[in-house]
């Protein structure tokens, strides 16, 4: 009787609490909306990439100022370990290896990405990319190897290949950061020199990586199947190449096809940074990439008209970042007679370097020197010089840049050349960056178009000179591009062909990502590369969307796709040669995992990645509270032990037990 | 259960029988004699049993010993050097811990 109102009371109480819900987490921690760490990646012999502990790395929060700065984080900073927010004018290789010396001090790194490039040029990569996976060993050539002679990324301050202990995130420049800032000055900012007072701005990153050491030890330890749930803490990078051909070959019979010439005219599908997913790399991939996708389309019909006798392989390779995953697999393939050619089969290979041009810069057609010594292979690649076209040939003795083509002559002297915008040394000031992005090579709309009119935007004057080995085509074309965008004007002067390529991806306005990522799915380049390519080499059929999918060959050279550009477009269905190979690296197959010829890249598993920003109290705070709460505890069990000995006593004292008669 | 209700020659069978069993690699049996029946053995007068009970409590706290100095020495070499064993200490592991070698 007592019980019914007492429980309607409190479910309403329940009620009303429950709905208005009050947690007092969110009033402590404000959280990061977006969180760009950077992760650990692993290879044969190392480890690079950050690391966090399992429960996060709580430091006070630093803002740096300027190099002196550091001086405070290092050594006379009284509150370590800090947490260092710095801009990215001093994410410099000098600034991070002094934080890593001494990171004991150092709980975290937090970059402030800018909104424009910086002026100076920035390459987080290597200054001699894939320096041991190219052709270029002690063996082909002393001189020429480790970039003894050409330095190709002279700005490369090989930060990416680094190892911290420590979690690196990066923030974009918005008001969340601004708020941060504003954090630091009013809580730690040291006055006149003189100790900040708690509470502190502090800050938490988590990015525990599962995986250490190198591949081996990650790989193996995937694959002990032992204790209650087997954990995988490593994943090897993986996607696909794909690739187009310009007349129809068997693809169910493998290997050697006789009395097939294939010119193999390869593009790189991929790009990395600092940071995890993040890889605009529009001058690195994407100006390369779009040329190629161009010349297939503008080739198409002339191909099919000329009858030729040598086949045209337009290939897209993807993980050429990390070791020439995707070239190195096909060149695999091609000598296991599990490709569709052979390498008999291939005449040679043209290769779409990082063609981006600025203003009046050339272009230049690299070509080994070290297989020119053969007068056979020599001819050949004369044959591109003498195509009267306005590019010129760098000095005859220099290696070729880094490039899938590279693979190809590590299995045999194939002919073949590199287009490049450079003569020696990169001009991409920002290889393998963040920076890496459409700012940097200036493509831009003509002003006030909607972005329904720039995605149906068309270039007028467009003349694509095309090189292709042996052919000369000199023909105009318009392009238009549902997803992707490819604005090409040619300015033709006296000598000079300039490009100028304005490469957009995607109406939403994101950046692509070009990082290759894990096995697992397929990267969304990828996708639109395929289609892409389907689309311009193939025709379209005209049946339903269940018999595209389902259409059974009868050539098997030819594949069906359902290709659905955007969703507000209409779908059609395509027939091309356009398909796609696995594109991991051989060291997976044959399980080398400690291989020196191929590329054994993984990329570590992680549980949760986050950031949050809260006011901390201080040590003597917590350790006081702790005090008095021990204290209270055993105060309260003496006056409990004390009160039931001398019970009795206490409450026995003044009371007459009543008798009570009854 | 409360030994003082029993009669001795239960006592001794009691500890007896965890005697014996303790040789089935279980040095906990020989643990829980030693405790239990130390008293029983040692502190009490003596009965006609008492002389079979304390070479009993004596042999199991000597395989106690035994173990325990093995199992201390076998733990501190592992976890000190299983980081440096590579592959043979990834396969002795029943847990690998993630991120750290």
């Amino acid at each position: 009787m007592y019980g019914m109102p007492m429980t309607i009371f409190l479910f309403v109480c329940l009620f009303v609490t429950g709905v208005s819900c009050n947690s007092v987490g969110d009033k402590i921690y404000v959280d990061f909306k977006d969180n760009i760490p950077c992760v650990r990646l692993l290879n044969a012999t190392h480890q690079i990439g950050c690391q966090s502990s399992l429960s996060g790395d709580v430091g006070v929060l630093h803002l740096l100022e300027s190099e002196e700065n550091l001086d405070w984080v290092l050594s006379s900073g009284p509150d370590p370990p800090y947490m260092v927010m710095l801009e990215s004018t001093l994410f410099t290789r000098s600034v991070m290896m002094k934080l890593k010396s001494s990171s004991n001090r150092v709980a975290g790194v937090v970059v402030v990405a800018p909104n424009t490039n910086p002026s100076a040029g920035f390459s987080p990569h290597a200054s001699c990319p894939n320096e041991n996976s190219g052709v270029y060993t002690e063996k082909y050539s002393p001189s020429l190897a480790h970039c003894n002679a050409t330095v190709w990324n002279p700005l490369g301050n090989n930060l990416s290949y680094e190892e911290f202990d420590f979690p690196i995130f990066s923030l974009k420049d918005d008001n969340d950061t601004q708020a941060m800032r504003q954090c630091y000055m009013d809580h730690n900012r040291p006055v006149n020199g003189s100790k900040p007072r708690y509470p502190l701005c502090a800050m938490q990153l988590f990015s525990h990586m599962s995986a250490v050491t190198d591949t081996a030890t990650c790989m193996r330890r995937n694959s002990i199947a032992m204790s209650l749930n087997p954990e995988f803490v490593c994943d090897p990078l993986g996607d696909v190449n794909i690739w187009a051909l310009s007349k129809p070959l068997n693809v169910t019979e493998k290997g050697h096809k006789p009395g097939e010439s294939v010119i193999i005219a390869a593009a790189r599908l991929d790009s990395r940074s600092f940071f995890f997913d993040i890889a605009p790399g529009a001058e690195s991939t994407a100006s390369g990439l779009v040329t190629l996708l161009a010349v297939a389309h503008a080739l198409r019909n002339a191909t099919q008209e000329a009858q030729l006798n040598t086949t045209i392989m337009y290939t897209f390779f993807h993980g050429e970042t990390f070791d020439y995953i995707g070239s190195s697999r096909m060149v695999f393939d091609m000598e296991r007679n599990q490709s569709i050619i052979d390498l008999d089969n291939v005449h040679s290979v043209l290769e779409v370097g990082q063609v981006g041009l600025h203003g009046d810069t050339k272009l230049w057609l690299h070509s080994d020197p070290v297989s020119r010594r053969n007068s056979s292979i020599d001819e050949e690649v004369c044959v591109f010089f003498l195509l009267n076209f306005s590019v010129e040939e760098p000095g005859s003795s220099q290696a070729l840049p880094p490039s899938s083509f590279q693979r190809f002559l590590r299995a045999r002297p194939i002919p073949g050349v590199v287009i490049e915008n450079h003569q020696s040394t990169f001009t991409n000031r920002y290889y393998q960056s963040m920076y890496d992005n459409s700012d940097y090579l200036n493509v831009s709309y003509p002003p006030g178009l909607t972005p329904e009119e720039q995605l149906d935007f068309v270039t007028d004057a467009a003349k694509v000179l095309l090189l292709t080995c042996c052919l000369q085509f000199d023909t105009r074309f318009t392009f238009h591009f549902i997803t992707v965008m490819l604005c090409r004007g040619f300015v033709e002067q006296t000598d000079e062909v300039s490009l100028n390529l304005s490469v957009f991806f995607s109406p939403g306005n994101t950046t692509t990502n070009f990082y290759i990522g894990v096995n697992q799915q397929m990267s969304e380049p990828t996708i639109l590369v395929q289609f892409m390519l389907a689309n311009l080499t193939g025709s379209v059929v005209n049946t339903t969307q269940e018999n595209c999918n389902n259409q059974k060959e009868n050539e098997d050279d030819k594949e069906t796709k359902h290709v659905r550009p955007t969703d507000r477009l209409m779908c059609f269905c395509v027939r091309s040669t356009c398909r796609t190979t696995k594109a991991v690296s051989p060291a997976f197959e044959l399980e080398e995992y400690t291989s020196s010829n191929y590329s054994t890249w993984t990329e570590s598993r992680w549980k949760s990645i986050k950031g949050r920003i809260f006011l901390v109290a201080s040590h003597d705070l917590e350790m006081l509270t702790l005090g008095v709460g021990v204290g209270v505890l055993l105060t309260s069990l003496l006056l409990t032990f004390f009160i039931s000995s001398k019970a009795d006593i206490l409450f026995n004292s003044g009371r007459e037990p009543t008798n009570a008669t009854y | 259960m409360n030994l003082e209700r029993l009669p001795n020659e239960e006592k001794l069978g009691l500890c007896r029988k965890y005697y014996l069993c303790g040789f089935a690699c279980l040095p906990f049996l020989w643990l829980v004699n030693v405790v239990w029946f130390f008293r029983e053995a040692f502190r009490k007068p003596a009965y006609t049993e008492q002389t079979q009970m304390k070479t009993y409590v004596k042999r199991s706290a000597l395989g106690l010993l035994f173990w325990f100095t093995v199992l201390t020495t076998w733990i501190t070499i592992f976890q000190h050097f299983r980081a440096q064993w590579g592959a043979v200490g990834d396969y002795l592991s029943f847990t690998i811990p993630l991120g750290t070698p």
